[in-house]
Order: structure tokens, then C-alpha cells, then sequence
């Protein structure tokens, strides 16, 4: 029997993109650039099984190392303000144990012509299964992705 | 247009039962005991109810206090572990303006032949339209009628 346990641990990022609030917005609103910005490490793939990006609806993805374990997450979109705030909920499960429930903020404020970004994660590691630790490094290393996407896509505009 | 803020805080509340962690579980699970402790705790109206405890399922209520403010709760089970533990997402709305998102998490740890149970809530105040102190209050009286539910179930076994 799996010994339960759940720590609970407040994720705080922040990130200024030299653009507007509206575009950093339309990256995390759009699969086609979360796909290409939204993976927590080199040479893992990541896939929507569904995505509905609107309050009340929900996103399901399947990710992890290529040949290795596949976690699958899913997204509660719960508060959306459009080019401002996204407040989600999700839930994160690999070979039926499930690691992981979590909240997460969004927040898009606008400082002169860029946008600060503040990334508010708050979550529930459950059983050991995943760590703090890991989570804050995906999400520096996808945060930093996507300052990469969102140079890529304005040189290309 | 409104001024949009988030105010992010995390709180615990720590209460004995004199109760199994079965017992407990069930106050949460039962529809009849979750109505008498949960849903009619504040004696208010209740316009709209659906309950689904499983992983995945909703609970959602709508309220009136007075006839004309509605108050709206929505919750998605995250996690459930019969006697153990119970993640949940849930929303608060008054009227069309949504005041908070929360992750709360109930562990229930059996102590001798009662039950300590850990309520943690990392919530999302929105707007400025909640109070974190408001809400550990409301948290906290919510906690007091489930000692009651519990004695009353003692008094009718």
C-alpha cells in the first residue's frame, strides 16, 4: 500500500517579454504555440487530446521523455480575463498513480510596450510521486521557451 | 472597467473528531450527511444542487441569501482516496463576478480512535471582491458544523 502523503508548495515566476500583454496572452490561448513553447524539457513530446480554452472548459495532454513514462494532465480552465489573468486548475497522472492537483495564475500586466508576467503555481504534491523542485524547473525552462517563441513569432509578423 | 488584482494565500485549519477516518470520509461522500453539514450549513436557499463525488466530478450549488444576490459554488474533485484524502478545485462567484478560485486539500490522519483532519486551501482572491480572512472564518464554521454532523451521527448509531 502506497504511503499518502501530500505537500503543499506556492510556485511564484516572473518573466518581462519585450511585447504586448495581448500577444504573451494568445500563447498560452493557442495549442499550436503552447505545443511548440509548452514542453518542461529537451526531447519530450507533448499532445492535446482535447483543448478548450474558454471558463468552464478543459484541456487534456499527454507528455513526457520520448520512450519513457507519459504523464497525462489535465486543465480546469476556472477564470479567464481576456489578455489579463487565466486561473486554471489541473490535475496530473502517470500509470494511473496521480502525482499531482494544482492551481495556477497567470497574470499579464503591461509595463510601457512589454509585458511583466507573474506565474503563481500552487500546488498539492501528493504521495511523493513529484517534487517542487521539478515543477519550478519545467517551468523556467517553458517560461524561458516561450520569451524564445514570442521573438520568434514577432520577427515573422 | 474593474481594477483586476489576485491576492494568493494559503491557510490550514487543524481539527480533532471524535470519529473514525471512516466517518469522517463519509460525512464528505454521504449526500444526506454533506447536505445537513455542507450544503444547508448557512440556512440559506438553495436554488440549484448537483453532487458527484468521484474523481472528475462535479458539485455545484447556487444560493441566495437574501432572494436577490446569488451566490455560486462550483467544485471539481481532483483526488479522492476513500478514508484519506480528498483535493478539490472549486470557484465562488456572487452574481456574474467570479471572487475566487481555490485548490483545498482534506487529509484525514487517524489519531487513537479519532480522526485529525488537516483543511488546506491555496486560493486565488480575486479583484478584491474577497477577503482571505473572510473565507478561513467561513472555512473554519464549515468545520464546527461537521463536529456537529458527527456528534449527531454518534447520538442516532
Amino acid at each position: 500500500m502506497t504511503e499518502r502523503s501530500t505537500k503543499h508548495s506556492t510556485i511564484v515566476l516572473e518573466r518581462t517579454y519585450d511585447t504586448s500583454p495581448a500577444r504573451v496572452f494568445a500563447a498560452w490561448s493557442n495549442p499550436d504555440a503552447l505545443l511548440r513553447w509548452g514542453s518542461p524539457s529537451e526531447g519530450w513530446d507533448v499532445a492535446y487530446e482535447r483543448f478548450d480554452f474558454r471558463t468552464g472548459g478543459s484541456d487534456v495532454s499527454r507528455f513526457g521523455p520520448r520512450g519513457g513514462p507519459v504523464f497525462v494532465n489535465e486543465t480546469f480552465y476556472q477564470d479567464i480575463v481576456l489578455n489579463t489573468r487565466i486561473v486554471s486548475a489541473s490535475n496530473m497522472t502517470s500509470d494511473d498513480k496521480r502525482l499531482f492537483a494544482g492551481l495556477l495564475t497567470v497574470e499579464f500586466i503591461a509595463a510601457g510596450k512589454a509585458c511583466r508576467m507573474v506565474m503563481t503555481e500552487q500546488g498539492a504534491f501528493l504521495d511523493g510521486h513529484d517534487k517542487p523542485e521539478n515543477h519550478e524547473a519545467g517551468w523556467n525552462e517553458m517560461l524561458d521557451n516561450l520569451g524564445i517563441e514570442l521573438k520568434r513569432t514577432q520577427a515573422a509578423a | 472597467m474593474t481594477d483586476r488584482s489576485v491576492t494568493h494565500a494559503t491557510f490550514v485549519i487543524e481539527r480533532v473528531y471524535d470519529a473514525s477516518p471512516a466517518r469522517v470520509f463519509a460525512a464528505f461522500s454521504d449526500p444526506a450527511a454533506r447536505d445537513r453539514w455542507f450544503v444547508k450549513s448557512d440556512g440559506w436557499p438553495i436554488a440549484e444542487y448537483t453532487f458527484d463525488f468521484r474523481v472528475g466530478g462535479h458539485e455545484s450549488g447556487r444560493f441566495s441569501p437574501d432572494g436577490t444576490m446569488m451566490v455560486y459554488n462550483e467544485t471539481i474533485y481532483q483526488d479522492i482516496v476513500p478514508d484519506n484524502r480528498m483535493v478539490f478545485a472549486y470557484t465562488m462567484m456572487i452574481g456574474d463576478k467570479r471572487i475566487s478560485a481555490s485548490l483545498a486539500t482534506v487529509e484525514l490522519k487517524p489519531e487513537g480512535k479519532k480522526t485529525r483532519l488537516f483543511y488546506t486551501e491555496q486560493g486565488a482572491f480575486l479583484d478584491g471582491l474577497d477577503q482571505v480572512a473572510d473565507r478561513e472564518k467561513g472555512c473554519r464554521d464549515l468545520y464546527e458544523q461537521l463536529a456537529v454532523e458527527l456528534e449527531r451521527d454518534t447520538a442516532t448509531a
